[in-house]
C-alpha cells in the first residue's frame, strides 16, 4: 500500500489547483484522473474566460489548463492518468482501477474533485444516434477535430448551450435553433448575442417533442410550452437537423463521498446531492475534502479558487503553514470567490426581479433575454455607449455589455483607462472615450465579444465598423460580403477594409468593414459572400 | 467528411498515421490513436449497436466513456466503449446486437 500526504481525485481545474496549493506549501501530492488527458473540462473550453485577472480572465480555457498542469508538475505533483478511483474506504484507503488491475493507496488527506455529469431529458426518439450531450459535442470537435454533424438543434440556453453553439459554428456546423423551456435565456446575454448576430434563432418557452429518424436523427419537432410546461397545441415546428445537442444542466458527481460515508444533502442551489462541507471544504468525515463542481455546480474560475481554499486548509491542518498566513490566504481566496458569485447570475438570486434591472438601475432588455439581442434604442441608455456627438469625432468604442456579470478584462487592457468598472467586477463597464487610441485591445480581449469600434468619419456617407471575428476562412482585405445586424438580419453589402491579427489577441481577429453610415450602429457581423443564408 | 481541416482557434489537429480497419467486414479508414467512434463518425457511421430487447439503434452519446451507448465488438471482445478506445491498424470492429455480433445473434434464432 502506497501512502501519500495528499491524494487528489480528479485532475480538472479544482483538483489541479488544490494539488498546486498543497504542493507549494511542501506537501507530497498524488493526483488520479480516469481520463487519458488531464485538465478535466478545461481542455474542451476554447473560448476566452470571464472574470478578472486573478481568475485568468480573457485566457482561453485550454490554455489555463496547460498552465495549471505545468505548474503542478513543476512543484513535484505526481499525476496518474487512466486511473479511475472506485472507492474510498476506512482510514482513507483509496482503491484505484489502473488499466485492468486494482491498486491500493492511502492518503493522510483526500480531496475529491471529480466534477460533474451532464443531465439528460427524455423525449420521443431521445435514444437515437445523433442525440448527444453538449460535452460530447465539445469533445468531438475541440479534442478530436470532428464535426458532430451538419445542422444542430441546441436544447438549453444556459452558458453551456450558447457557448457550445458558438463553438459548433466555429467548427463549421449550422445551428438551426437554440430552445429552452424557460421564458428567459439562461446564459449571459453577451454569449447569446454572439450567435444571435450570426442568425441563430432562439425559441424560449419551447421544448423538444420528438427526434425523428429510424437509424439516426433526421429532424426534430419542437413545441411551445405554457407556464405549466404543457405543450401549446398547434405551435409545433419541424426542424431539419441531424444532431440534437442536450445542454440541460450538470449534476455534481458525488458518488465517492457518499460511499465514503460523508453526510449528504440535496441542495438545488448546488445542482443536486452533495456532501455537507464546512467553510474549508472538509466533509463530515475527517480529512476528506471536496473541491469544484463535485461539491456544487459553478464554473472553472470558482473551481480553481475552491481548490486553493481546500489545499490551503490541508496545508494548515498538517502544520505546513502558520495560522496568520493560513488566515490571510483563506480570506484572499474567499474574497475572489465572492466576486465571482456576485451579479445577476449569482446562484441564489436568479429570480425574476434580478432579470428586470441592473444593479445600477438600468432596465434590462427583454429581447436580449428572449432573442439574444438588443435594439439600438434600448442600448443607447447604457454607460458603455458614447454619445452621438462623440461618435462624430472619430473612432469610438461601443460597449454592448448590459448585464451584471463578473468580468472586467476590458477595464484591464485599456492603455488609456477609458473603460471603468471599478472594484466590484459585476458593475457595468462605463466608457469615456475622450482619450481613446482606437487600438482595439478592448475589442479583442472582451470574452463576451461585446465591444465594437465605430468610425462615422471614415468617408463621406460611409462608416468603418470593427468587430471581433473568430471564424475561418478569415476574409481578406478588399473582400465583399454582407453586413448583418444584431439579430443576424442582412443589411446589405459591406467591404472588408482592414484585418488585424496579433499573438496577444490569441485567435480573435479584428475585422473592419466599410458600411453605409446609417448602419454604423446596426452592423455587428460580417458574412462573407461564400457562406449560405441562415445560421 | 466531418473532419475540421482548419479551426479558427485550434488550427490543425495532431493526428496519427492513416490506417485501415474493418467494420462488419468492410474496409474503413481512420487515424491511429483516435477513438474508434471518431473514425466511424467521420465515415458517416452512427449506429454502433442495437439493444437486446427492442433492437433499437444506439450511437455516441457522452463521448467520454460514461454512458456505454457506443459499445461494439472489437477484435472479438464485446462491450468495448469505442469513444475512448484508440483505433489501431487492422482492428476488426463489429456492430453489436444485444451483447453479440450479428452472425451470433442470427444463429440463436
Ligand atoms: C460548455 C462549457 C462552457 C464552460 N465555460 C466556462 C467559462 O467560460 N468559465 C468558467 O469559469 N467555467 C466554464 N465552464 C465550467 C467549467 O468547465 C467547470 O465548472 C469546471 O471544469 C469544473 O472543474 P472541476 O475540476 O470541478 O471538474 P472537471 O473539470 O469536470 O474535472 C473533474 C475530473 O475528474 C475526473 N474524475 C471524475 N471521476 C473520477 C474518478 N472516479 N476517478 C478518477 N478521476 C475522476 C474526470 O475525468 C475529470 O477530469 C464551462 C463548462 C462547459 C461544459
Ligand atoms: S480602443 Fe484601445 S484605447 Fe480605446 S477604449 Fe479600447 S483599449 Fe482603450
Ligand atoms: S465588455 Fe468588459 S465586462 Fe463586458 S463582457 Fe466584455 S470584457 Fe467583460
Ligand atoms: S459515448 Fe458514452 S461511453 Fe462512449
Amino acid at each position: 500500500m502506497i501512502r501519500y500526504e495528499v491524494i487528489v481525485i480528479g485532475a480538472g481545474p479544482a483538483g489541479l489547483s488544490a494539488a498546486i496549493e498543497a504542493a507549494a506549501h511542501g506537501l507530497q501530492v498524488l493526483v488520479f484522473d480516469e481520463n487519458a488527458k488531464p485538465g478535466g473540462q478545461l481542455f474542451k473550453q476554447i473560448h476566452k474566460f470571464f472574470g478578472s485577472k486573478e481568475h485568468q480572465a480573457r485566457e482561453r480555457g485550454f490554455r489555463i489548463g496547460e498552465k495549471l498542469l505545468a505548474e503542478a508538475l513543476g512543484l513535484g505533483v505526481k499525476v496518474i492518468l487512466g486511473a479511475q478511483v472506485i472507492g474510498i474506504f476506512a482510514h482513507r484507503q483509496v482503491t484505484v482501477m489502473q488499466g485492468d488491475h486494482m491498486e491500493y493507496y492511502v492518503g493522510n488527506s483526500i480531496i475529491i474533485a471529480t466534477g460533474a455529469t451532464e443531465n439528460v431529458i427524455s423525449f420521443s426518439g431521445w435514444t437515437l444516434p445523433g442525440v448527444i450531450g453538449a460535452g460530447a459535442a465539445q469533445t468531438m470537435m475541440n479534442i478530436h477535430g470532428l464535426r458532430p454533424g451538419k445542422k444542430v438543434l441546441m436544447v438549453g440556453s444556459g452558458n453551456v448551450g450558447v457557448v457550445v453553439g458558438y463553438q459548433l459554428i466555429q467548427a463549421g456546423c449550422q445551428i438551426a435553433a437554440v430552445i429552452d423551456g424557460a421564458p428567459h435565456i439562461g446564459g449571459y446575454g453577451v454569449h447569446a448575442a454572439k450567435i444571435a448576430r450570426m442568425g441563430v434563432p432562439f425559441y424560449l418557452s419551447h421544448t423538444i417533442l420528438q427526434a425523428h429518424g429510424t437509424k439516426s436523427v433526421s429532424g426534430a419537432t419542437i413545441v411551445e410550452v405554457d407556464s405549466f410546461w404543457q405543450p401549446v397545441p398547434g405551435s409545433e415546428k419541424n426542424l431539419d437537423v441531424d444532431v440534437i445537442c442536450l445542454a440541460v444542466g450538470l449534476s455534481p458527481l458525488a458518488e465517492l463521498p457518499r460511499l465514503a460515508g460523508c453526510r449528504m444533502q440535496d441542495n438545488p442551489l448546488k445542482g443536486g446531492l452533495v456532501p455537507v462541507c464546512n467553510q474549508y471544504n472538509e466533509t463530515t468525515v475527517k480529512d476528506i475534502y471536496m473541491a469544484g463542481d463535485a461539491a456544487g455546480i459553478e464554473e472553472a474560475s470558482s473551481a480553481m479558487i475552491q481548490g486553493r481554499i481546500t489545499g490551503n486548509a490541508i496545508a494548515h491542518q498538517h502544520g505546513y503553514i502558520e495560522n496568520t498566513e493560513f488566515d490571510q490566504c483563506h480570506t484572499k481566496y474567499q474574497g475572489a470567490l465572492n466576486q465571482l458569485r456576485a451579479g445577476m447570475f449569482k446562484r441564489d438570486s436568479r429570480k425574476e426581479t434580478g432579470l428586470r434591472y441592473t444593479q445600477e438601475g438600468y432596465t434590462l432588455s427583454k429581447t436580449l433575454l428572449t432573442k439574444g439581442f438588443l435594439s439600438t434604442s434600448e442600448l443607447s441608455v447604457f454607460p458603455g455607449i458614447p454619445t452621438e456627438v462623440r461618435r462624430r469625432q472619430g473612432v469610438t468604442p461601443i460597449i454592448e455589455c448590459t448585464q451584471n456579470i463578473p468580468c472586467n478584462p476590458c477595464q484591464d487592457v485599456c492603455p488609456k483607462g477609458c473603460i471603468k468598472i471599478g472594484d466590484k467586477i459585476t458593475n457595468l463597464p462605463v466608457m469615456s472615450a475622450s482619450s481613446c487610441l482606437g487600438c482595439g485591445l478592448c475589442v479583442a480581449s472582451c470574452p463576451g465579444q461585446a465591444i465594437f469600434l465605430v468610425d462615422e468619419t471614415y468617408e463621406d456617407q460611409f462608416a468603418a465598423v470593427t468587430i471581433p471575428y473568430e471564424l475561418v476562412p478569415l476574409p481578406g482585405e478588399g473582400s465583399k460580403g454582407v453586413a448583418c445586424d444584431r439579430a443576424g438580419i442582412p443589411l446589405g453589402e459591406a467591404e472588408v477594409i482592414h484585418i488585424r491579427t496579433t499573438a496577444y489577441n490569441d485567435g480573435t481577429a479584428l475585422l473592419t468593414m466599410k458600411v453605409p453610415i446609417e448602419w454604423a450602429m446596426e452592423a455587428r457581423f460580417f458574412k462573407p459572400d461564400h457562406i449560405g443564408e441562415g445560421g | 467528411m466531418y473532419r475540421i481541416e482548419n479551426h479558427p482557434i485550434l488550427h490543425q489537429f495532431d493526428k496519427g498515421q492513416r490506417v485501415s480497419f474493418l467494420l462488419d467486414g468492410k474496409e474503413m479508414e481512420g487515424f491511429a490513436g483516435e477513438p474508434i467512434a471518431i473514425a466511424l463518425r467521420n465515415s458517416g457511421v452512427l449506429v454502433h449497436r442495437y439493444t437486446a430487447k427492442r433492437a433499437e439503434p444506439r450511437g455516441i452519446f457522452c463521448a467520454i466513456g460514461r454512458c456505454n451507448d457506443c459499445v461494439m465488438i472489437v477484435d472479438g471482445t464485446p462491450n468495448v466503449r469505442t469513444c475512448v478506445t484508440p483505433l489501431q491498424a487492422g482492428m476488426n470492429v463489429e456492430t453489436q446486437y444485444g451483447i453479440q455480433s450479428r452472425g451470433a445473434a442470427e444463429n440463436n434464432d
